[in-house]
């Protein structure tokens, strides 16, 4: 990280302090709006909220373990014209990672942006969010907070943060122009600013911060942080793996699809303005389904669902960023994030890319070369 | 595309006679091309790698623009256009006229298998009794009498060869479509009339040859023959001289009267032997003497009529002739042949070499000893045999022998086993392409391939081991002895074997290294105006030098066509119009030839079946459609209204191109919404070697049922067009430039011709003449005054580009003159010939003593007379200064040729001077090779350095000259050299400026030099169409090479300017803007940069001319957002899962 400084928190806490941040990003005119996630009202669910006014800053909720959707989408509707002013953008790791695929992909722009990165304590999914945090909602977060930062990994009634979230390796933003650090951090006392790039350092400048190391702990505790989401990461990819090694596997895993297409709407770089599967590609003559059914006595309905998976992962696989919103969106469970996250995982690194790593990356379908996959095309070169 | 008028003639069908064809056809021209093979590909036919790419790319040279003119498949396969009439079999006997309007007989070998019925079974094949050396597989391995010649080939039309068959007429009987036995057929118009008084002789005689299928008829008397001979045809006379009445000379003399071309045979007993010579001299062919064996009898008379069959000629009128006759391998088996050819099996030539790897070749692609079928451990590849060897009759380089050598020793590394060892034994390792040093290099570090200088004179096998074992030199005296499982030899090009016949029908020479002589500064024009040559013929070339010879040969060409009054004038043809069925409700009519019926299946039950498809109208059968009643059949069903698509289920699709283009202007239906659907090839489905009918049927239903499905998704969209300026820019006033800018304008086109200096000319300023001896100053006076006074052409000296945009067809350039306000020119087509010049150098010296020259200064101070030959003792040269090594690892091809070029003309001036040169490889490739042996003779001293141990240059303060120290490992010491004078070779560095290249999407190589879409088969294009380049620009070149890059390239934009529109082809990408979610990614993967984002309309555009059609868009649309029209996904979901039924 380019420069740090070490924020003290003002009487009410981290949220009041973060609340106090961004109200005078906003009172300096350093940025024309801020989109944070927010409490749209004291006992409601948290949301990303578009903000102008400073004076409405007060109910912005950071940490909540609250992940309704992937805010790239929204950002690359923010950004994929001119904006007209700065925005200032709070996103966690894997919604930033998201948004860069998006740039690649001519869905978004960071130039009217200023990224804010947050550390992510993770989130819930959306159901045991409801169940978890249905009563005390405004003081839940700093209680999730202090548990998860102490190492907390059971919560009330044995629930567990979204397997995303324990999966994710990403958990400190990377590519935002200000971040917001909490681990390693006392955040009873101070939280870490952070600014990584030009447009960062200015904000950090412009709020007078003076520049100050993080603390030494800090690097342990993500180092370890990470080797614990590693290893359940790759326990989930091998138990996934044996769970769909066959195209019967497959099939059987995927089987309570419906077309409902939710995944592809939740899904942060799935960008296409509308899906194939919806065009008339796939709008097939009555008489076809008759064919189908004749050709092996019977045919499971609706059709194309297994197809329309494996296409799926075939146009993402490079740019998905494992966040998890396509099981969070699953009407029926089907656990979509582990088999998805695990073939954008070997994809990736058979082309030595990384989603959301760098907007300079260029998308590996995107470039030719000559010679490459030798062992896959088995070309002798 | 409407024809024009002027007919040009292309004689052989390789490499270069593809190209020259292509490229008049493209232009508008009909072309007719004759290959005296039975099939079109040249030696390339045989070769599967090419380097330096060690892939093939031959249908890279198909049309870009209006590509629906053309086939688009595998160039190997075959060739359609619809300018160019291909006639294989077919030779050249004849021209007679001058250009503009010759007359040119052709002669056809007959026909043994009709090409119109055969359908490529191979039922005939399997007959055969006759095994000969299979020529395409450079004689490995055996092929039958009746055979296909290329296995890859399309049409695969079956061919008999007619020396090696006997008429056993088993092939006959199996062809199931009848498509064998013309020669029957031909025998029985061929009437013969036996004249003997002896009745049981002429009935013998009748009974013989009426067998072999001829039309016999008999007279008893002189006077009955006489009778008959008026009143019916006769091909030939079988005539008895000794007969009562009037005798057979009598007879003779009286049917010559009438019938001098009668062929006349005698038949005479010894008695009259005398008289026999005399009847010869009156005009009979032949005698037999009596009593005579059947066989002879009947082989006489068939050879009588095979010589009439074949010389039965037609007549073309071509306003110009291209020959692109090509070269022969050297055969290694004459002469001493020391390295034991076709003694020792394990011995073969490069050609042998490529069959054995190739996977249609004898071994099917393994790597194994020819001898034992064991396999390869140890390689030797030892170059020039039969090339640069004074006993061989050849003091000339192949030029392409190194090349193919290194790749084919990289080939054998791929193939053979990890631990396989290849080496090449050469005497200069020629690389001089643009790439070829890296190619070199490559082999070397990354293939570990080993280069062992020395010429290697025998080849012995150990009886033991049956190993080959090879003696080379060491360094100095030493010898060294190696044993080898296999011996490559890399044998050079020959002149054809018909170089000579050829050159005399066209009334041209040849050279004296054999080849076809060609015109100073040319390498296509010939003596003979109208007559031009491409690819090898007039000298050993590789691929693109071929390519390039062959576009200059068709740019003379069409400058003759044009000039002569054929002109581009365009013949008013109608353009079929097609009934508009867009918005009509797909209904399919099916058509299906009978033939089907022959692999017991049931055309009922397939008709069936097929109308299950709600959008199958009718099913309906004709006669086998390749005959020609079949066809009218055809047509005429087709013409019965009700349907909008036709599908025609029948053999060979895409030998129906043409047909049904006709078709659609006949029945009024966008051929687009017609295809064939191959229910033949399906026959093949057996079960344990039997036939499976119900499997057959089954395969025939799903490929049909598929070929409905594509046909429904047709939509056929009007044509659109993009409109083209008629005119071109040309960058670049040197030779090269000033040429290309007068091709064009020649052609009636307008040329603006930019040069950033005061005047034209480019190096020519100060390069006055060439080893050949030319005048390249009066070369170029001559050109800048064309120019000049040429009415076409604008010249904008003191001049740069500052910008461009626009696309093919139009272009905006805006250019900057000194002292003048920037114009934007509007153009259609862009030529970059920006040429380069020759490198500085830091290095030996230079600099630091005025005795350190260049090879340009050299040349400067010799015309100068500055340098006084006779009065110096000791020149010093050094080759390849900065030159074939990194950064600038490149061979600049016409340093060593300048070398040779100095050194001749200071031996000249003063024999006595003694000449050293430093050089790694000689590159003196093709001809340039004479003066190498010439400055040999003359006494240079030629002394081999490496990188590793570069000569020494010492300048010591005061003195005049410099001392140059060098390893000589013939006397294996360091030599000095103090010299008056030393000449560095160092090279040709490009000129192009990156934003000129910018400006027009062309690409720039690591090298700086212009960047070809590929570097054999288009090595004029840019990949973005429209721009292209010529001269020194594109690579290091002398200036006869470059005057063919720029003829070639003028060609290449005359196929555009020679539109007033270019049309929009069937299989092109469009976008479907309401799905298109604008992320771009189809511009990045588009490799002809045909698409482009329109900012403010929000839609990525995509330039229907520059569009190939080739998918990638498609592929990587996510939402098939982007299509291939006849390519829609759903479609094609569709198609694949109908013959998974």
């Amino acid at each position: 990280m380019a420069k740090t400084a070490l924020y003290n928190l003002t009487d009410g806490g981290l949220q009041a302090s973060l609340a106090s941040l961004f109200r005078s990003m906003l009172e300096q005119g350093l940025v024309s709006a801020v989109m944070a996630p927010m409490r749209l009202s004291p006992g409601g669910g948290v949301m990303q909220t578009l903000v102008t006014d400073p004076a409405q800053m007060d109910m912005i909720d950071l940490f909540a373990p609250s992940f309704p959707l992937n805010a790239a989408r929204l950002v690359s509707r923010l950004s994929k014209k001119p904006t007209g002013g700065t925005v200032a953008v709070v996103l966690r790791p894997c919604e930033i990672r998201a948004h860069v695929e998006l740039v690649k992909l001519k869905q978004g722009s960071i130039d009217d942006l200023i990224v804010v990165g947050i550390d992510c304590p993770g989130a819930f999914n959306n159901a045991d969010y409801g169940k978890i945090a249905a009563d005390e909602r405004a003081g839940f977060t700093d209680t999730f907070l202090s548990a998860v930062l102490s190492g907390e990994t059971s919560f009330e009634n044995g629930l567990q943060l979204s397997t995303a979230c324990r999966a994710c390796v990403h958990p400190v933003p990377h590519g935002a122009d200000v971040s917001i650090g909490i681990f390693g951090i006392d955040i009873d006392k101070q939280f870490l600013l952070g600014a990584e790039t030009e447009k960062g350092e200015g904000i950090l400048d412009a709020l007078g911060l003076s520049v100050t190391e993080a603390p030494d702990k800090r690097d342990a505790v993500i180092e370890s942080l990470i080797a614990t989401r590693e290893t359940f990461r790759n326990e989930m990819f091998e138990a996934t793996h044996e769970k769909t090694d066959t195209p019967e596997k497959l099939a059987n895993y995927l089987s309570g699809c419906i077309n409902c297409y939710n995944c592809r709407v939740a899904c942060p770089v799935c960008y296409c303005r509308e899906c194939v599967f919806v065009t008339d590609v796939f709008d097939h003559d009555p008489y076809q389904y008759l064919r189908w059914a004749r050709r092996k006595g019977k045919i499971r309905m609706p059709t194309d669902t297994v197809f329309y998976h494996i296409t799926r992962m075939a146009h993402i696989s490079t740019a998905c960023v494992a966040c998890g919103q396509c099981s969070n969106a699953c009407p029926n469970d089907i656990s979509l994030m582990e088999l998805f996250s695990m073939t954008a995982h070997a994809t990736q690194a058979a082309f030595d890319y990384e989603a959301g790593r760098s907007l300079t990356d260029d998308p590996p379908l995107s470039v030719f070369k000559e010679n490459e996959l030798a062992d896959v095309v088995e070309v002798k070169h | 595309m409407k024809p024009k008028i002027g007919r040009a003639l292309v004689v052989g069908g390789g490499i270069s006679g593809i190209r020259a064809a292509l490229d008049l056809a493209e232009t508008g021209y009909p072309v007719t091309l004759v290959d005296k093979a039975p099939h079109l590909g040249g030696i390339l036919s045989q070769l599967d790698n090419q380097f330096p790419t060690n892939h093939c790319g031959m249908c890279k040279m198909l049309p870009l623009v209006e590509r629906d003119a053309g086939s688009q498949y595998c160039l190997r396969k075959g060739l359609f256009h619809e300018n160019i009439d291909i006639r294989t079999s077919t030779e050249v006997v004849g021209i007679e006229g001058e250009a503009g309007s010759f007359t040119v007989r052709l002669k056809k070998q007959p026909d043994f298998v009709n090409p119109e019925t055969c359908i490529g079974c191979g039922e005939c094949t399997n007959v055969c009794p006759v095994e000969v050396a299979d020529d395409f597989n450079a004689g490995l391995g055996k092929r039958k009498a009746v055979y296909l010649p290329v296995p890859h080939m399309m049409p695969n039309t079956y061919v008999i060869d007619p020396a090696a068959c006997t008429r056993c007429g088993e092939c006959v009987g199996v062809c199931p479509t009848g498509a064998i036995g013309l020669f029957r057929q031909g025998r029985q118009d061929f009437s013969v009339l036996v004249v003997d008084d002896e009745y049981t002789v002429r009935d013998s005689i009748k009974e013989w040859l009426e067998e072999e299928g001829f039309s016999v008829e008999t007279a008893a008397s002189g006077e009955e023959a006489l009778e008959l001979l008026t009143r019916q045809t006769f091909k030939m006379v079988l005539l008895d001289i000794k007969m009562p009445g009037m005798d057979g000379v009598e007879v003779l003399k009286k049917t010559k009267e009438i019938f001098p071309e009668m062929a006349v045979v005698m038949m005479t007993a010894y008695a009259t032997v005398e008289t026999a010579v005399e009847a010869m001299k009156t005009g009979a062919m032949e005698y037999l003497m009596k009593p005579f064996d059947p066989e002879d009898l009947v082989s006489k008379v068939i050879a009588v009529y095979e010589t009439q069959e074949a010389s039965k000629g037609e007549q073309i009128s071509a306003g110009t002739v291209i020959f692109c006759g090509g070269t022969s391998c050297y055969d290694p088996s004459v002469g001493k042949n020391t390295f034991g050819y076709k003694q020792y099996p394990d011995v073969v030539t490069g050609l042998e070499f490529e069959r054995l790897i190739s996977g249609t070749g004898p071994g099917s692609g393994g790597l194994v000893r020819p001898s034992d079928g064991k396999p390869v451990e140890k390689i030797a590849w030892i170059q020039c045999v039969g090339s640069r060897d004074l006993q061989s009759g050849s003091d000339y380089c192949s030029g392409i022998c190194c090349m193919f050598a290194i790749k084919e020793a990289m080939l054998a590394k791929e193939h053979g086993p990890d631990n396989l060892e290849a080496t090449i034994f050469y005497m200069d390792m020629r690389t001089p392409g643009k790439t070829f040093q890296r190619f070199r290099d490559r082999a070397e570090t990354e293939y570990g391939v080993r280069f062992t200088r020395g010429r290697v004179h025998t080849v012995y096998q150990d009886d033991k081991t049956g190993k080959l074992l090879l003696s080379y030199p060491g360094d100095g005296s030493k010898r060294i002895e190696s044993a080898f499982d296999m011996v490559v030899l890399s044998t050079g090009q020959k002149p054809a074997s018909g170089a000579e016949r050829l050159a005399e029908v066209g009334d041209c020479e040849l050279n004296q290294w054999g080849f076809a002589a060609t015109e100073p500064f040319s390498s296509a024009e010939t003596k003979k105006a109208g007559i031009f040559l491409g690819g090898s013929f007039s000298g050993p070339r590789d691929i693109a030098e071929s390519v390039i010879s062959a576009g200059s040969a068709s740019l003379l060409a069409s400058v003759t066509l044009h000039a002569t009054g054929g002109g581009m004038a365009e013949v008013v043809g109608d353009t079929p119009e097609y009934i508009d069925v867009s918005h009509q409700t797909p209904k399919v009519r099916v058509l299906l030839c009978e033939c089907g019926s022959y692999g017991n299946v049931d055309l009922e039950i397939i008709a069936v079946s097929l109308k299950s498809d709600p959008a199958v109208e009718d099913v309906l059968t004709v006669p086998g459609v390749c005959t020609a009643e079949g066809w009218d059949a055809l047509v005429k069903t087709a013409k019965r209204k009700g349907y909008n698509r036709l599908l025609l289920g029948a053999c060979m699709p895409y030998a129906y191109t043409r047909r049904i283009k006709d078709l659609g202007a006949e029945v009024m239906l966008d051929p687009s919404l017609m295809d064939v659907v191959d229910i033949r090839t399906p026959w093949i489905i057996s079960t344990d070697g039997i036939p499976n009918a119900s499997a057959t049927q089954q395969a025939i239903i799903r490929n049909l049922k598929s070929g409905v499905s594509r046909l429904i998704g047709i939509d056929p969209l009007p044509k659109s067009s993009v409109p083209v300026i008629r005119g071109a820019l040309v960058v670049g006033g040197g030779v090269a430039g000033m040429t290309a800018a007068l091709s064009i304008a020649n052609h009636g086109y307008d040329v603006a011709l930019v040069e950033k200096e005061t005047g034209l000319g480019g190096n020519l300023d100060w390069l006055k003449n060439t080893i050949e001896g030319w005048d390249a100053a009066a070369f170029s006076e001559n050109l800048q005054q064309r120019v000049e006074q040429h009415p076409k052409i604008g010249r904008h000296l003191n001049s740069t580009v500052i910008s461009s945009f626009g696309e093919v067809g139009c272009f905006y350039t805006t250019i900057e003159t000194r002292e003048a306000a920037p114009v934007t020119l509007q153009h259609g087509v862009v030529i970059i010939a920006t040429g380069g010049g020759e490198a500085g150098t830091e290095a030996y010296g230079y600099g630091k003593s005025p005795a350190v020259v260049t090879q340009k200064e050299l040349e400067q101070k010799t015309f100068s007379k500055e340098i006084d030959y006779k009065t110096i003792d000791t020149v010093a040269m050094i080759q390849c200064v900065g030159s074939r090594e990194e950064p600038r690892n490149y061979c600049s091809r016409v340093c060593c040729a300048s070398t040779l070029k100095h050194i001749l003309h200071m031996k000249k001036e003063n024999p006595d001077l003694s000449i050293y040169v430093f050089y790694r490889d000689m590159m003196t490739y093709g001809f340039t090779e004479t003066w190498f042996t010439e400055a040999r003779r003359a006494g240079a001293v030629f002394i081999p350095y490496t990188v590793d141990a570069r000569p020494e240059v010492m300048v010591e303060d005061g003195a005049s000259g410099v001392s140059v120290t060098a390893y000589e490992p013939l006397l294996e010491a360091r030599v000095q050299v103090n010299a008056d004078l030393l000449v560095l070779a160092t090279g040709i560095v490009p000129t192009l400026p990156v934003s000129l290249a910018n400006a027009f999407g062309a690409g720039i190589d690591d090298d700086g030099f212009f960047m070809e879409a590929e570097p054999k088969w288009r090595p004029l294009d840019s990949l973005k169409e429209g721009v292209f380049a010529c001269g020194i620009a594109l690579g290091p070149r002398s200036i006869t090479e470059s005057v063919a890059t720029a003829q070639a390239a003028a060609q290449r934009a005359l196929r555009i300017l020679s539109k007033t529109a270019l049309s929009r082809a069937s299989v092109t990408a469009r976008v479907r803007h309401s799905l298109c979610s604008l992320c771009e990614r189809c511009i990045d993967v588009c490799p002809y940069g045909a698409r482009s984002v329109d900012i403010d309309m929000q839609r990525v555009l995509v330039n229907a001319t520059m569009c190939q059609g080739c998918g990638n868009c498609a592929s990587e649309c996510p939402n098939s957002a982007s299509v291939v029209d006849g390519f829609f996904d759903g479609r094609m979901l569709d198609m694949i899962d109908m013959v998974l039924d």
